[in-house]
């Protein structure tokens, strides 16, 4: 298929040059080389967005979407995935969407291992309200709604997600397009939760060098003898990087873990496209298990 | 011929197993049986009781006075003796006191039998039925029914029980006749199967908690899927992500998980993607009296969600009626892709109730989803303001959004799309109604000149009472969103003294009269001690409302 076909005539509002770009760009691209490959079917590809920057994806992705709400696109992607188990249901988060106010569900999205996946755009601060901190904001940064700075150390996402049992667990640069395509491919090849974190820096609201320091300091996984099927080796490089930008700490790219364990929704007995279910209910029947001495 | 039994005891003896099977043999030996459950919110210890109301004509509620009281503890009697009737006795082991005992030994029996003392209930049952003189083949019978593998046990327990004491009473014989006897959460489970459910997603909290748990063990038998997510957040948002994928689904849940599905009802009003909620009230503010029963969250289920949208409320009174309004519920929600609450509260879905049968509902299962043609809009304008509704995986590209958007559901923020799309949802409410108003969303009930106005779980106790109350009419509003004003207004109209009657402490169903008609119900009955109405309470407090 032509890229093209992806696009739509929606005015693109992210600020010039937002590395949101690229990470549009890697999931078309992704999208592309699935369908072309007969992976995928274009028809069956939903998108599923929260809100921030993040989320106006689902204006320029021409699929299936769903524009949820802030922090709930996991639960609604597992939803959908839920009805119609043929579904290629792809989540974009942003780092606040999935880790302070939706950090609940992506926990247990790890645990469930539903067949979605799941790329959180992370710029490390609350863009689209104007500069506040999330919780991979780094220690010290200084925004609107903390003048003093941030006192506190970042989350991790990459760890929290491999002690919480999750099958696929990648870090990707946003400016990287084609190692994050190859990543954004394998995570919807991936039988279970496919989980990426995309360090995509803000040029407005985080400009803390942060493009300089991730363009010289990642380094990529696949290229260093990381065995991504050892989970000891995956939290041991989930470590190497606190998501603090000191200007020097090296960033481990690519695909940490991956593993193959049942998905969520094997375990259910309906298995076709709810909507094709032709049910026969018989009110009567159903009720009569009510009725004594029958 | 009425008879009223109170079985009380620890949590953990068994009492509402043994009351509800109670009722169950009863109902099934001809009887109407109304069941009413007390409990605290403790797994071991405390104070359980029940209440059955006897009858040969129908019932619907209990009463705070027992002709028989079985006692499983010694607490049950000192809280209850009181209470009862003139002729009354209290049925218990022999060692407990009471000056209106009538003493079993059941200590002695259970030895003599070999058995655990859970086999005391047993005993108790078999010295029951002989006190009320009926008939013992019918209980040995029923138990035999209900628990094949230890069905000699039983019977040995039973008749023990059986043989110890003398015949108190004599029921009247009832009509032969098969009934059902269900409570309101496995009528609304039934409905909902009815219905054509695939899904039903639901956190654990009284009083909902039954749905969840009865479905679950229905899962195989009908082919449905019930999940419990991390937290309501989450049942709500994969509720809406499962319709939008093309599901049936519903979540259930009570008052503080309703609150914390607010947000995406309101994203159930931008998105119009259809969502059904089972909201089973209790007392609140907040954790409140977690195990009883009010009526105090009406207008959050009306009002609940930001912005402006259409929205489904439908309250139904008994076991029976939740049923056909759980079906019209999902009916109505995927039709009109909107919001449909059905709004119940601990008395309505944990009481049993016995019904003599059940007509053929007025909606059928749809699903209402079209085969989308090529230039398929997900929010195309309509005379009706529904968007004909397809699902995504067919072709044409199906999209669903909480921002603001055309008719193709891309974003916008410009004023014209927003007043479209605004006429556009709103524009449903007109025909949500007119279709409402063919589902009898108000009932009457009785001739008198007065009447009686309520909403939900009261009805049981109000139609007991009118058998008293001559001069009074009953109103039961069925649906509160769409509101059926017109025929409210009528009945208001027509009637001498109107009194508001409802479990709440500022009648609610009362403020949303006087917004949608403008008749301010003074003469109000409230109770709001976290305990449902009795049929006594009805009778003595109209009176004294209306002097």
């Amino acid at each position: 298929m032509k890229i093209q076909e992806l696009n739509t005539k929606e005015e693109m509002t992210w600020c010039p040059g937002c590395p949101n770009n690229g990470i549009l760009s890697a999931v078309k691209q992704a999208i592309v080389d699935l369908v072309d490959k007969g992976s995928i079917e274009l028809k069956d590809v939903v998108d599923v967005t929260g809100i921030g920057c993040h989320a106006k994806i689902y204006d320029y992705l021409n699929v299936n979407g769903f524009y949820s709400i802030h922090g709930r696109v996991i639960p609604t992607a597992w939803g959908i995935k839920l009805a119609n188990p043929q579904l290629t249901v792809i989540g974009f988060g942003g780092d606040g969407d999935t880790y302070a106010e939706g950090i609940g569900h992506f926990v247990h999205a790890c645990r469930y291992n539903a067949n979605v996946t799941m790329i959180v755009h992370n710029n490390q601060v609350f863009a689209l309200t104007t500069g506040q901190a999330t919780p991979t904001t780094e220690k010290g940064f200084k925004g609107k709604s903390t003048p003093l700075g941030v006192g506190e150390k970042p989350l991790n996402p990459i760890a929290l997600a491999l002690i919480n049992n999750a099958t696929f667990v990648a870090r990707g640069f946003a400016l990287d397009v084609k190692h994050l395509t190859n990543l954004i491919e394998q995570a919807i090849e991936h039988k279970g939760f496919g989980f990426i974190d995309v360090l995509q820096p803000c040029l407005i609201y985080h400009d803390h060098k942060t493009v300089s320091y991730f363009k010289q300091h990642t380094y990529k996984l696949e290229e260093n003898n990381h065995d991504a099927n050892s989970y000891e080796d995956a939290l041991k490089k989930s470590l190497e990087w606190d998501y603090c930008i000191d200007g020097k700490t090296k960033i481990p790219i690519g695909v940490f873990y991956k593993i193959e364990r049942p998905t969520y929704e094997e375990q259910w007995k309906l298995k076709k496209p709810l909507h094709i279910v032709e049910r026969k209910v018989d009110w009567k029947k159903i009720i009569s298990e009510f009725k004594l001495n029958e | 011929m009425e008879k009223l039994i109170l079985i009380g005891g620890e949590a953990g003896q068994g009492t509402s197993r043994t009351s509800t099977l109670l009722g169950k043999i009863l109902s099934g030996m001809g009887y109407y049986v109304f069941n009413y459950r007390d409990y605290p919110s403790l797994i071991r210890g405390g104070h359980n009781f029940n209440v059955l109301k006897i009858s040969d004509k129908p019932v619907y509620s209990h009463e705070n006075s027992y002709d028989v009281i079985v006692a499983l503890d010694q607490k049950t009697i000192d809280k209850h003796e009181r209470g009862l009737n003139k002729g009354g006795f209290v049925l218990a082991s022999k060692e407990l006191k009471s000056k209106r005992l009538v003493g079993v030994d059941i200590k002695s029996m259970l030895k003599k039998l070999g058995v655990p003392p859970i086999f005391g209930n047993n005993i108790l049952l078999g010295a029951l039925f002989k006190t009320l003189g009926l008939p013992l083949p019918d209980l040995l019978k029923s138990l035999k029914e209900e628990f094949p593998k230890k069905a000699d046990a039983i019977e040995k327990a039973v008749k023990e029980g059986h043989s110890a004491v003398k015949e108190k009473m004599k029921l009247s014989k009832p009509k032969q006749g098969k009934k059902y006897f269900l409570t309101g959460n496995e009528a609304v489970s039934a409905g909902a199967i009815s219905a054509g459910l695939d899904i039903y997603l639901g956190y654990p909290m009284t009083p909902a908690t039954p749905v969840l748990h009865f479905l679950a063990s229905k899962q195989l038998k009908h082919n449905i899927t019930v999940v419990q997510p991390e937290n309501e957040i989450a049942v709500v948002n994969a509720s809406l992500g499962a319709n939008y994928a093309g599901a049936m689904s519903m979540v259930g849940t009570s008052g503080g998980g309703f609150a914390l599905m607010v947000e995406a009802l309101s994203l159930q009003g931008m998105s119009e993607v259809p969502l059904v909620v089972y909201l089973a009230s209790r007392p609140a503010p907040s954790t409140g009296v977690p195990t009883y029963t009010g009526q105090g969250d009406l207008k959050f289920a009306v009002n609940a969600g930001h912005g402006e949208f259409p929205r489904v409320v439908v309250a139904p009174g008994d076991a029976k009626e939740s049923f056909y309004r759980t079906m019209e519920a999902l009916y109505l929600a995927y039709k009109y892709r909107v919001l449909s609450i059905i709004l119940a509260d601990k008395h309505l879905g944990e009481s049993n109730y016995t019904f003599d049968s059940f007509d053929a509902p007025s909606v059928k299962p749809e699903r209402s989803i079209i085969k989308p043609s090529a230039n398929y809009k997900s929010y195309a304008i309509t005379n009706t303001g529904v968007s004909p509704r397809a699902v995504p995986g067919e072709g044409p590209f199906v999209l669903a959004s909480s921002y603001e958007h055309d008719d193709y559901g891309h974003t916008i923020e410009g004023p014209e799309w927003t007043v479209k799309m605004n006429d556009k949802r709103l524009k449903k409410k007109k025909y949500l109604g007119q279709e409402v108003s063919k589902l009898q969303p108000i009932s009457v009930y009785g001739n008198g000149k007065n009447l009686i106005v309520s909403w939900g779980s009261t009805k049981g106790a109000i139609i007991d009472a009118l058998n008293e109350l001559k001069d009074f009419r009953f109103m039961q509003i069925s649906y509160i969103v769409p509101f059926p004003a017109a025929k409210v207004k009528k009945e208001i109209e027509k009637s001498k003294d109107v009194v508001l009657v409802e479990n709440n402490a500022t009648g609610l169903l009362g403020q949303i009269i006087t917004e949608q008609t403008g008749h301010f119900i003074d003469k109000k009955l409230l109770k709001y001690d976290a305990r449902p109405f009795t049929c006594r309470d009805v009778v003595d407090g109209i009176k004294r409302v209306v002097k």
